[in-house]
């Protein structure tokens, strides 16, 4: 009877032992092949916006790369947080990639209490891809030309000047923000809906004097002479305009920020199909064509060292932005 | 001269065999979507931008340019047909335009629509290629002040849609005002009415709520009528309009795309504003008003004018200043930079056969249209004559694919449903959803233009009066409501008189 019971569960034991190897076997067998199947990049935003325009730029050599297709599906709602949501809860296979930015990843855990995701753990990062400036532009005709004597002129009239942004929560609000504080300027912010279109729009109209917009929303307009640029959120200045001086020349150092994109994963995906990924994004962001591509509107091309760079990166700029909302106290639900 | 020669290098990309067939195509497509409810222009272009991107930079522009003014002509086929808008800006035809159907004269509401739509477009490409600039330049002058102004200008004239109560077409806007502040607030980032569900984060889509109240709250109405909602689809005359019609036709279009041109510059609803706006002229201008909203045919020709000459216009910012005044545009916007293309000021120096090339492909593909459409009014109207024990079932159907498109979410078409018993119980109060829809649009517009506008001036409530432009909108609003109210104190007192004199 005891004999038997013990070979019952030595058997059950080596059932076990065996289903398990089977299992190891099976998932490093999927790990080495990876990627055997198409790749699904999912991009926060609607098409035409600045993260489905790195996604598709990066697409074609990426793929090639890859050996696989990559399908962009594009799942827009709530300021992105509707396919991060997607995205943090897919299967962490490295089958579905996100394309998260400065909004989703850095700034919206801070603001939306409701999020569920929690970017920081529920994703690993695997590689920056876009870095895309802030530009502080204003109308022609607002007297300021520069930041020094932008600094005077609201200093000299407090409570006065209006900024306008694409939103409360939007990353060129903070940016302001962030430079008011350094400053010590009273501005009184006007937000907007929709994208940079309608508050440039305003700006372009004089109802509004200044605000921070990405560099490639911002660029056409400032080389069509239709607003003027007064500082650039970089260290170095940027090769697209080289007579915009950065805000750390101008003497404002904490003002360096970025609007940037980069891919993740789900958590839990294996270690040997991130440094895939990690070498075939960094492969994909020297491509010569996609470089041109983003230089143009003012967007670098970039990637990390490692995953842990991106990790670092993030972990800095999301300290960043939580303290800045936390200052100003913009909080949504 | 030079107008004449840009007009030429125009027509010579537009004609060319390649662009002419992407040009139908877009028109083709366009006027699918339109026809099925709740599918836009907006996610039809989104669907279909990645695709342009292999295309030239011209095709593509002038093939996703082609689907969005063919949604608006798609759009009012089913308005007419069946009370169901397929877009924002046809609510308005919807309202005669489904009258006229009922009383057997849907081919020639479609004709109507139509032929409106065409001269329209053809004034409005020609305002483009001349005053572009210009006008960009009059839109960048337009304030936060201005458009509170101009709305409010707007949801006044939203009472005279109505062509019952006034009491409860006021309350109807006011419905639709409070549907339209669900959703994240844009000053305090603070949720309101969203009952915790993030997916009410982005407030109700205009779409859910128009596929409610029309279409599933018609066809919940039909069935109560039972034999009797057959009526319509005895009967079928008058396909083509006559002398007499074309002449009852003429000047509602002519006023149509002279309001719908200006109002199309401004960012937002301009489509949706031109229509109704021009509604309630004709309705205004009109000798016998009581006909509105009975089947007048200049109820249909003004607004569908309207529609098509903003949808037109609305390039005006886009194409000279790189500026998006429309969640299409902001498409367009993308597609062109994903062209590697810099949209502002210097397209029109830098490509100026891009910049031509859409305008020629602007007239080409209106005239597709109309080629296009008038021998379908067949067709369509024969459509109507399917049963209508089959042909609910399947509106019901293409409501329901409709509203899941818009986000992929299942809520989304429980909410319709909802809305759809809302819209049976308005429609037994004869209460009419047109006005709620145009309170759902113009109220979260108002309450951000009047935020902003008072922002700006720092609290001061003066600036209202002190820029011309809303002054002007506020004079012709306060006139506006004089004329409203004026007659229901004559009636009141009429009335007083009358029961005195018994």
């Amino acid at each position: 009877m005891i004999a038997t019971r013990l070979a019952a569960r030595r058997f059950a034991g080596a059932v076990a032992l065996l289903a398990a190897g089977i299992l190891a076997a099976s998932s490093a067998r999927a790990q080495s092949d990876y990627p055997n199947q198409p790749i699904t990049i999912i991009v926060p935003f609607a098409p035409g916006g600045a993260s489905d325009f790195a996604a598709r730029l990066l697409q074609p050599r990426l793929s090639e790369l890859l050996g696989q297709q990559i399908v962009i599906e594009n799942r827009d709602g709530a300021a992105g947080n509707v396919g991060m949501d997607l995205a943090a809860r897919a299967k962490p296979d490295g089958y579905t990639l996100f394309l998260g930015n400065v909004g989703t990843v850095s700034i919206n855990p801070y603001i939306f209490a409701s999020l569920r995701v929690k970017p920081l753990q529920d994703f690993v990062p695997v590689s920056i891809v876009a870095d895309t400036p802030g530009l502080l532009i204003a109308n022609p005709a607002f007297p300021p030309n520069n930041v020094k004597e932008l600094v005077e002129y609201v200093k000299a009239r407090p409570g006065e000047v209006n900024f306008a942004s694409p939103g409360t929560g939007s990353v060129n609000r903070l940016e302001m923000e962030s430079f008011r504080r350094e400053a010590g300027l009273d501005m009184v912010h006007v937000p907007y809906k929709g994208g940079a279109g309608p508050a440039t729009a305003d700006v372009m109209g004089g109802h509004v004097s200044l605000m921070f917009v990405t560099i490639s929303s911002g660029i056409n307009h400032v080389k069509g002479g239709r607003l003027k640029a007064l500082g650039v959120s970089t260290k170095e200045r940027v090769a697209q305009l080289p007579d915009v001086p950065t805000m750390t020349e101008q003497g404002y150092p904490k003002s360096v920020s970025s609007s940037w994109q980069g891919i993740l994963v789900p958590a839990g995906t294996p270690q040997p199909i991130i440094d895939k990924l990690h070498k075939a994004i960094v492969e994909t962001m020297k491509d010569e064509k996609i470089r041109a591509r983003m230089a143009e509107s003012g967007v670098i091309a970039v990637s990390s060292a490692s995953p842990a760079e991106f990790k670092a990166y993030i972990e800095a700029d999301a300290a960043k932005w939580s303290g800045v909302i936390t200052e100003i106290g913009v909080k949504a639900d | 001269m030079e107008l004449f020669n840009d007009l030429l290098l125009g027509f010579s990309i537009a004609l060319t065999p390649a662009n002419l067939a992407y040009g139908f195509l877009g028109v083709l497509l366009g006027t699918i979507i339109g026809v099925l409810p709740g599918l836009g222009p907006v996610a039809t272009i989104s669907i279909l931008l990645p695709v342009t991107f292999a295309l030239p930079a011209s095709a593509a522009l002038i093939m996703l340019a082609g689907i969005y003014y063919g949604a608006q002509y798609g759009g009012s086929t089913t308005a007419i047909l069946v009370n169901l808008p397929g877009e924002s800006s046809s609510v308005v035809t919807a309202i005669d335009g489904y009258q006229m159907a009922r009383k057997g004269r849907a081919g020639l509401a479609l004709a109507t629509a139509a032929l409106s739509s065409f001269f329209a477009g053809t004034i409005a490409t020609v305002i483009i290629a001349v005053a572009a600039p210009a006008l960009a330049e009059v839109a960048l002058d337009f304030g936060p002040a201005d458009y509170f102004s101009l709305m409010l200008f707007g949801l006044i004239a939203a009472v005279i849609l109505a062509h019952g109560s006034v009491v409860k077409a006021v309350g109807m806007i006011l419905v639709g005002i409070l549907l339209g502040t669900m959703g994240i607030d844009a000053n305090t980032g603070l949720e309101r009415f969203t009952f915790g569900i993030p997916a009410f984060g982005d407030g109700i889509d205009f779409a859910v709520i128009a596929m409610g109240m029309f279409g599933i709250g018609e066809t919940i109405s039909n069935l109560e009528r039972g034999g009797e909602s057959r009526t319509f689809l005895r009967g079928v005359r008058g396909l083509w309009p006559s002398w007499t019609d074309i002449k009852s036709i003429i000047r509602p279009a002519i006023r149509g795309t002279a309001l719908g041109s200006c109002l199309g510059l401004l960012p937002g609803g301009g489509p949706v504003l031109a229509s109704f706006s021009t509604y309630a002229l004709e309705k205004k201008l009109a000798k016998d008003p009581t006909r509105f909203g009975k089947g007048a045919i200049e109820g249909v020709a003004g607004p569908e004018a309207a529609n098509n000459a903003a949808a037109q216009t609305a390039f005006i910012p886009m194409l000279t200043l790189g500026l998006p005044s429309s969640a299409v545009m902001a498409l367009m916007i993308g597609a062109l930079m994903m062209q590697g293309l810099s949209p502002g000021p210097q397209l029109m120096t830098q490509r100026p056969d891009l910049f031509w090339g859409l305008i020629a492909s602007m007239w080409l593909g209106n005239l597709m249209l109309v080629v296009l459409n008038l021998p379908l009014i067949g067709i369509w109207v024969k459509l109507l004559s399917v049963p209508y024990r089959m042909l609910y079932p399947a509106i019901m159907l293409f409501c329901c694919i409709g509203v899941y498109s818009i986000h992929n979410n299942a809520l989304d078409v429980t909410m319709a449903a909802l809305f759809g018993g809302f819209g049976f119980i308005c429609h037994r109060l004869r209460c009419e959803p047109a006005p709620l829809l145009l309170g759902f649009i113009l109220g979260p517009m108002i309450e951000e233009t009047l935020r902003r506008a008072l922002l700006i001036s720092h609290g001061d409530p003066m600036v209202f009066v002190q820029r011309p432009i809303s002054l002007s909108f506020l004079i012709l609003a306060f006139c506006l409501l004089v004329v409203l109210v004026a007659p229901m104190i004559r009636v009141t007192r009429q009335k007083a008189f009358e029961e005195g004199a018994e």
